[in-house]
């Protein structure tokens, strides 16, 4: 049809002979399969040496409690696939948080309370995409400045009075769904429902044709300035949803901006396999990425690692994985 | 071309510097003073070092998201080697600036040799460098130093603090490496483009070693710097400054591409910063409304400068 | 691939066979400790000379309306809100002092000491400070008493030489105390309890931490100490690691501590959605409002705080009976308003007096 469908694929195919399925599947999808053979080889020793480890409610604690950070990953990956950054993103969690919250208690519905923080998150991150691609300022500059004036702005309105008094029925991140946690349902449903939008739609495919080369994707008619906006917004919608189960963990919320949250969703997205410099990578790759440090981070604790070391041992896993990574592309190519 | 519009964003921010202490003077008669203008000096000196460091990363098109842990393992190596090894403190202070050496050498190892991302590899050991740290300290905080340890960060030489002097020093010798040695030339031109500077026989793997080496180097100094001012280490010493460094380096004009800053720049986006954190908070802003200033003016000094540059191009 | 998983499985033995060498880690410093006697026989205070130290200079400011500056740990938390909520609270009583909260967003050392060192310069007559670190902080609060500034630290102190006088809120051993008696009333002599705290190098929790294990040694001998693990100061981490704990531990554990504000209630929540309340007791220092819903629930029996409303207030008290000349080296006691007169303890350190214990019974009392 057009150009647009015969975009570059996503990961560059080695040869030009056919290969085999496992082969192509290795060399497509070699990082999430990396990340997710870490989370299985962790699961197995971990169990080994406690049972306990993969008792249900444990699992619930990994993938459950995680949740947020997988859901505000999806757009992560999606900004940095496009060649961008977005620093900001922990400090507009702790806001739409807030806002969400006041809604709740002052007696909105509940709906609105849950519409609330999608919307507003995407209008602050269009505005941030407009910067980005209509008055050309890096995306790292532009979200150096939201985060400080986010964070700010977010001491100054509530002085950082908790939220207390939720309604019940706003919790939702509580809740079971067939037996399921919410978070994990939304978890997951998020993710595939990313992978195959960006994949398979013109709109998705686009993005890794900006990422990866933004002059040849303008020649072939991709409109670079308002698919830029679209997905900084999109990203927002990610961190309002993000949000939601974020806010509704706990009983009580703390309007202050959850310390590094930036850096771990940041981590998560580019050690699942997002490559930085734009163009490839896939939303499975940061879901399984976040799984995988909340795997380690609950891993540590029940094989007793000193907690002095466990930064270090966490560092030195993602150290390792990344250059796994890099290995298996060089002895590919 | 390049040159013309670069040194125009310098002026513009300039310009911008001198307003923002013209007004911040009239808010408060206690802010232009020589006595306050150098203690800002000593207060700005770590980020400072940085920063230097971070214009030549940035200029190459890279990033190195692990000096504030760096800054943090040399603060509490400075400490332990001191205290628990027995080293008299000139060594100890050399043996930790060593490690945090060799620590911004090995960034530069996975940056070149394994071809990781800069963002990727920093991030890596940003937790790395930070939780060996933690392992290393044990939480316990080294104490109790020698009193002429202080002389580097809370007192002065002729009248002007210590560390100010040892800034001022970086930034004269990086600002004549970077714009007049053939060194600081191949430094723009990776960031400019590096497969054409890598076919031109430039040595870009090597430059970029070097380049994160000295990184580590700066952000240890700065540690030492930092326990001298504090008196004490800790290992969550120096968290968010890479943040603050960054900051001061794009306002300054470095472009986060590549190819483009000097160390001019990045002094005066840091003496921006500094002078707004202090003189509205002599002014009577709360530091809250200060940080939500500061991100402002960053995003309105690029928009600006991008303006006046694009309005220059087309003219 | 063969790689991640050679690392991981290095990594992992490496860290086990690390954790067999030591025992359990606990979090605490390497102070001596003093552990108050197991009965309730009050700790007899040991006389101390005042080690605290002095403005140079002073101008004469009795009755005058003073400038004061309070910077606490960081601003934007519920406990900091009330503790500032006190000092507004005295100033507003006795008309004579001029007071203001500013202080970082992070709980970092150099915030801290870049905006007190602003306020220095920017002239005020009296800074009430929340310490990130004692000895950090010192530099900064001396260059404050040279130029002549009445300086009194609350909550988190400094090395007594960098201020004048300290309130302290409760005394660690006391603090500890109560915990550990709260706890073992709930889960018995022989229950075995974990804790969560915010940073193994924040130093108030880790002084509690040292003078729990101490008395926990010496008057509740057969507990069992499992672990502590760090949450930093976020809720939903704190979450997480409750969880962790109790999924590790099963039916074994018996109790938690929350160590902050933050991570009480979290904690609470934790045992709640696990459906463990009555099985699993939460003991913590925490703000009544943010465990009302826990106490309402029957879920968390005691929350143990000092009120940090009266810290506020009695500091900016303390801060005015230094600058008047009415509160000198060698008092033995001090008036602070509404609180009536607090006693002088170690030397330089002005005591609020025991913590409080909030129970179903009386935490709708408190409002903050």
């Amino acid at each position: 049809m057009t150009a647009m469908v015969d975009l570059p694929p996503v990961r560059s195919r080695t040869g030009l002979q056919r290969q085999g399925f496992i082969r192509r599947l290795f060399s497509e999808y070699g990082q999430e399969i990396i990340v997710l053979s870490a989370i299985l080889v962790l699961f197995v020793v971990v169990t080994l040496i406690n049972p306990r480890f993969i008792s249900a409610n444990n699992l619930t604690t990994i993938f459950s409690g995680n949740a947020y950070i997988a859901v505000a990953a999806i757009g992560m990956a999606m900004i940095i696939v496009t060649g961008h950054i977005d620093v900001s993103v922990g400090a507009l969690i702790g806001v739409l948080a807030t806002i969400s919250g006041t809604l709740a208690v002052a007696g909105y519905p509940i709906w609105f309370a849950w519409l609330a923080p999608v919307v507003v998150g995407m209008a602050i991150n269009a505005v941030i995409g407009i910067l980005v691609a209509y008055a050309r300022i890096p995306s790292i500059v532009v979200t150096l400045g939201a985060l400080s004036i986010l964070r700010g702005g977010l001491i100054s309105v509530t002085g950082g009075t908790w939220i207390t008094d939720l309604p019940p029925d706003f919790l939702i991140a509580q809740k079971r769904l067939l037996g399921f946690p919410v978070p994990l349902l939304v978890m997951v449903a998020l993710t595939v429902l990313a992978a195959l939008w960006m994949r398979y739609t013109a709109f998705g495919r686009s993005l890794y044709a900006i990422g990866g080369n933004a002059e040849a994707a303008l020649a072939t008619g991709i409109p670079i300035a308002r698919r830029t906006v679209a997905v900084f917004a999109i990203h927002g919608a990610f961190a309002g949803l993000a949000t939601i189960l974020f806010a509704t963990q706990l009983q009580v919320i703390q309007s202050t901006v959850p310390p590094n949250l930036e850096l771990t969703v940041i981590t998560a997205a580019v050690i699942g396999g997002v490559s930085i410099l734009g163009g490839t990578g896939t939303v499975i790759g940061s879901t399984l990425a976040t799984i995988l440090f909340a795997t380690i981070g609950s891993a540590l604790i029940f094989v007793n690692v000193s907690a002095y070391w466990l930064r270090a041992v966490i560092g030195l896993l993602i150290l390792a994985t990344v250059l796994a990574d890099m290995l298996r592309r060089r002895g590919r190519g | 071309m390049a040159l013309r519009s670069l040194i125009r964003h310098e002026t513009f921010l300039a310009l911008l510097l001198v307003i923002v202490l013209f007004v911040l003077s009239q808010q408060s008669d206690r802010f232009f003073t020589v006595g306050n203008l150098l203690n800002q000096g000593r207060l700005m000196t770590e980020v400072g070092l940085i920063a230097i460091a971070m214009t030549f990363v940035i200029a190459t098109g890279g990033i190195d998201l692990s000096v504030g842990s760096i800054l943090g393992l040399s603060a509490i190596l400075t400490g332990v080697f001191w205290q628990n090894a027995g080293l008299p403190l000139p060594f100890a202070a050399a043996g930790a600036i060593a490690v945090g050496t060799l620590a911004g050498f090995a960034n530069g190892v996975i940056i070149t040799r394994f071809r990781v991302p800069p963002l990727i590899a920093t991030l890596a050991t940003l937790a790395l460098y930070r939780g060996l740290a933690e392992g290393i300290s044990q939480a316990r905080s080294v104490r109790g130093y020698p009193e002429w340890f202080y002389l580097l960060g809370q007192r002065d030489v002729l009248g002007v603090p210590t560390q100010l002097w040892i800034l001022i020093l970086a930034a004269v010798v990086a600002s004549i490496i970077l714009a007049y040695t053939t060194w600081g030339r191949t430094v723009y031109a990776v960031g400019s483009n590096e497969v054409a500077s890598r076919f031109s026989g430039l040595a870009v793997e090597k430059t970029k070693l070097a380049l994160y080496t000295a990184s580590g180097f700066a952000a240890s100094v700065a540690a030492v710097i930092f326990v001298s001012r504090v008196s004490t280490t800790r290992s969550d010493m120096g968290s968010g400054i890479e943040l603050d460094a960054i900051t001061a380096v794009v306002l300054g004009g470095t472009s986060i591409f590549g190819g483009r800053g000097t160390i001019v720049g990045t002094m005066i986006g840091l003496c921006l910063i500094q002078a707004l954190k202090n003189g509205l908070s002599l002014a009577g802003v709360k530091g809250d409304g200060t940080i939500m200033l500061i991100g402002a003016v960053l995003i309105l000094a690029i928009l600006a400068s991008n303006l006046f540059e694009r309005s220059g191009t087309r003219t | 691939m063969r790689n991640v998983v050679f690392s991981a499985l290095l990594a992992l033995s490496f860290s086990t066979s690390l954790s067999h060498a030591q025992s359990a880690w606990t979090g605490a410093d390497d102070l001596p400790t003093n552990p108050l006697a197991c009965d309730a026989t009050p700790a007899t205070p040991a006389a101390a000379d005042y080690d605290g130290g002095q403005p140079t200079n002073a101008p004469d400011r009795k009755g005058k309306t003073i400038k004061v500056v309070d910077v606490p740990k960081l601003v934007g938390i519920g406990y900091f809100n009330a503790t500032s909520k006190g000092i507004a609270d005295a100033a507003a009583e006795m008309g004579t002092m001029d007071a203001k909260t500013d202080g970082p967003s992070k709980a970092n050392i150099d915030d801290q000491i870049t905006l007190i060192d602003n306020y220095i310069t920017s002239g005020v007559d009296g800074i009430l400070f929340a310490a990130n670190d004692p000895v950090a902080i010192a530099p900064v609060l001396k260059k404050a008493l040279a130029a002549g500034i009445n300086v009194v630290g609350y909550d988190a102190n400094s090395t007594p030489d960098a201020r004048q006088w300290f309130v302290n809120q409760a005394e660690f051993n006391g603090i500890a105390k109560a915990m550990v008696d709260s706890m073992a009333a709930e889960i018995g002599e022989d229950g075995a309890f974990a804790i969560v705290t915010s940073t193994f190098t924040t130093p108030n929790q880790a002084r509690w931490i040292a003078e729990m294990q101490a008395y926990q040694a010496k008057c509740h001998p057969d507990m069992k100490w499992l672990e502590t693990v760090e949450a930093q100061e976020d809720n939903i981490l704190s979450f997480n690691q409750s969880n962790t704990l109790i999924n590790k531990y099963g039916d074994e554990l018996k109790g938690i501590f929350g160590m902050t504000s933050v991570a009480t209630p979290a904690a609470a929540d934790a045992v709640t959605q696990a459906g463990k309340c009555g099985s699993i007791a939460v003991v913590g220092l925490a703000t009544p409002n943010a465990m009302k819903p826990y106490v309402a629930s029957d879920c968390v029996k005691s929350v143990v705080l000092w009120n940090p409303v009266d810290l506020g207030y009695a500091a900016a008290y303390v801060l005015r009976a230094a600058a008047d000349g009415t509160l000198t080296p060698g008092a033995t006691s001090v008036s602070a308003g509404k609180l009536g007169d607090l006693s002088v303890i170690n030397g330089s350190e002005i005591l609020l007096g025991a913590p409080t214990i909030f129970t179903k019974d009386n935490i709708n009392d408190f409002d903050f």
